[in-house]
């Protein structure tokens, strides 16, 4: 009789909090609000904070306010199963823009997967994030791309640099991308003379830029996140390390220069989107960025800017009324899916967005970045194919 | 040479600022049997006392340094008052629940006020003294910065100094006599609880000193204390928990395994080798390097 009537209030209640949408549409944007990897979470809250603005201002998606749910992972895996939980099972909520770390995702995916909810990830670029679900898909390269990039970038255009040293975070992140990288340095000739690793909640590296000093590469590849990234450059600079340093889009936060201070100077690192590089959309909405905020927008808040752009837009087409929740999800899914060649595309300030059939964005070049006075610069010397 | 030599002082480093930690663990057990958890915490409050000092109100380095010990001094005085002091009588296991939710309230506090973002003083605030440039180049290629042979000899000194606090001083007297029985101190005339609150005090203020090193060396934030005083306490239990000297041993012990792990084994498995050197260690020794087996620890 009690569990009946417990029931009985659980089904009343979800009905106070789930038929009463009135006039709104609500879409979830999960990521490291707070944590080693805040900066970056900070920059996709504000990105797609614009994007929600500029869509209300202009009417909301058929007269509806789109309104976002921001939900905070933290980074790590255990509170991204929490997060996902809370989102899929939050009758209100019809889309979910993230995660941003790659272990986050693909704790995400699965439940995403198993409740039907549509995941866009605008930062999340291991490799198998995308792999065996129909849900997830990301706005941006992948790491395997990223890395034979890199490997390809300093045998070719930074051929004075020839032996190089990979210092990896142990997780889903920086292991896939030191693995992808050491594969492809063996096929094209590479030298790598030290691999080392770290666990994201080291703060002190010194024992590994010790071995690694001992080898003398001219070139170390950081495949981690800002943070320790930060913490490794600075480290390596007061153990006497002379080497260049190369990051990948994971270092790609003013945060890095933050932590690193002066070391910073000269660290190449590769990302998907540079405001430069991005036309004259992107600059209007790099400025728009700047007065709401006060601080230039970086790629994330670029990414997660279109990630919001392009759920709205799937909103847009799908969006029925009358049809029951599972349905209004799986039709912006399908949306999704269906952008699948690049006139079928969406097009926003990161340039053209279309998926193949894992749901990964193959058409997206890297840049290359350079810490050059203190602040990020586009290189020089870019490599698109 | 030169590698082995460099692994050696990153060694001494962690292994003196993990020393200076596990310190206070060992004496707050010593004396009431409790672990207290919130130890961390100090240590990571240190860290952020010093960088609000420098950072926000402009004051010099050498002059915060005092300060962030002293406010934590104040603030292990606190703790114990208002969380420990109360339970003095109750069943371990009460004061030791209180210990942990202390230690997480602490960590949560300091995420509400300095929010979770890593935070490092910057070098133009600090003396030129400890900059990374300025080393000391040794023999084979090796470089010693300042800041760690500062930190290396300060962790030295301050152990000294501390040994001959216990051993020399009216206060050291009545610790030990504490240690040894609280009860026949009081009845002795010793205030235990006056001895007391000076031991928290003498823990937190080395505790903040090795705080303001790592935020030096490293960086500052919430969860510093949880990933450090972890390793601390390990070195306090291999030492001989409720013993100075293990408390002592014990952490360079801790930190060198840590870093000659990181160095020659794996750098994944750092952590893991110093434990497993503690593991064996208590296994073969349950009451630690220095411990002893009796009741009697001072």
């Amino acid at each position: 009789m009690r569990n009946w009537l417990i029931g009985l209030l659980l089904i009343s209640l979800v009905c106070v909090w789930g038929c009463d949408t009135g006039n709104q549409v609500r879409v979830a944007v999960a990521g490291p609000f707070t944590g080693s990897a805040a900066a970056f979470g900070e920059m996709i809250k504000r990105g797609a904070q614009l994007k929600e603005k500029e869509i209300n201002e202009a009417g909301g998606i058929n007269g509806r306010q789109l309104i976002l749910d921001f939900e905070n992972d933290t980074g790590k895996e255990k509170e991204a199963i929490q997060v996902a939980t809370r989102i899929s099972t939050n009758p209100r909520i019809l889309a979910v823009v993230g995660h941003f770390n790659s272990a986050c995702t693909l704790r995400g995916k699965t439940i995403y997967g198993r409740k039907g909810i549509v995941a866009l990830s605008p930062g999340s670029t291991n490799v198998t994030v995308c792999e065996g679900s129909d849900w997830m898909f990301r706005n941006l390269y992948r790491d395997d791309f990223q890395a034979e990039f890199i490997a390809k970038y300093i045998k070719n255009k930074l051929s004075d640099l020839t032996s190089v040293a990979v210092f990896y975070d142990n997780d889903a992140y920086g292991k896939g991308l030191a693995d992808a990288f050491l594969g492809e340095a063996e096929v094209i000739g590479l030298n790598v003379v030290a691999t080392e690793s770290y666990d994201r909640d080291n703060t002190d590296f010194k024992a590994q830029l010790t071995s690694i000093k001992a080898k003398n590469p001219d070139i170390i590849f950081i495949s981690g996140l800002y943070s320790q990234a930060g913490l490794i450059v600075k480290q390596a600079r007061e153990s006497g390390i002379t080497s260049r340093f190369f990051g990948a889009d994971g270092v790609d936060s003013p945060d890095f220069l933050e932590i690193a201070g002066a070391a910073a100077e000269g660290t190449l690192l590769t990302t998907p989107f540079t405001f430069g590089a991005g036309g004259e959309r992107a600059l209007q909405v790099a400025e728009a960025f700047k007065t709401e905020y006060g601080v230039d927008p970086d790629t994330w808040a670029a990414l997660s800017y279109d990630a919001v752009g392009m759920i709205a837009e799937a909103i847009e087409k799908t969006y029925q009324q009358d049809a029951s929740l599972a349905d209004k999800r799986k039709a912006i899914r399908d949306h999704l899916a269906s952008l699948d060649t690049p006139e079928e595309g969406y097009t926003g300030i990161t340039g053209l967005t279309y998926f193949d059939k894992n749901g990964d964005t193959v058409n997206k070049p890297a840049y290359v970045k350079v810490v050059k006075d203190g602040k990020f610069d586009t290189a020089e010397m870019q490599m698109l194919e | 040479m030169a590698q082995f030599l460099e692994q050696i002082i990153n060694g001494l480093v962690l292994g003196g600022i993990y020393a200076l930690i596990a310190v206070g663990y060992t004496m707050v057990y010593g004396i009431i049997q409790l672990i207290n958890f919130a130890h961390g915490e100090i240590f990571m409050f240190g860290a952020y006392f010093a960088f609000t000092l420098v950072t926000f109100l402009n004051v010099p380095f050498w002059i915060a340094l005092p300060m962030s010990m002293i406010l934590c001094a104040v603030m292990g005085i606190l703790i114990d008052v208002i969380a420990y002091r109360p339970l003095r009588n109750a069943s371990r296991l009460s004061a030791l629940i209180t210990a942990i939710g202390m230690s997480l309230g602490l960590q949560n506090l300091a995420q509400l006020i300095w929010k979770a973002d890593q935070r490092t003083i910057k070098s133009e605030l600090l003396p030129t003294f400890f900059l990374s440039e300025n080393a000391i180049s040794l023999p084979s290629g090796a470089a010693l910065p300042y800041r760690d042979l500062f930190i290396i000899l300060l962790a030295l000194v301050l152990m000294i100094a501390l040994n001959r606090l216990i051993h020399l001083t009216k206060i050291g007297k009545a610790m030990r006599a504490c240690a040894q029985n609280k009860v026949a101190a009081n009845l002795m005339g010793i205030k235990t609880n006056h001895v007391i609150a000076v031991t928290f005090a003498i823990g937190s203020a080395l505790g903040a000193v090795a705080g303001v090193m790592v935020g030096l060396r490293e960086v500052i934030e919430p969860m510093m204390g949880y990933y450090k005083g972890v390793a601390a306490f390990a070195a306090a239990v291999l030492g001989g928990i409720g013993n100075i000297t293990g408390a002592m041993l014990g952490g360079i012990l801790i930190g060198l395994a840590e870093a000659l792990g990181a160095g020659y084994i794996n750098s994944s498995y750092r952590i893991a080798i110093a434990y497993i050197i503690m593991i064996v260690v208590i296994l073969i020794r349950p009451s630690g390097l220095l411990g002893k087996s009796t009741s009697n620890r001072a």
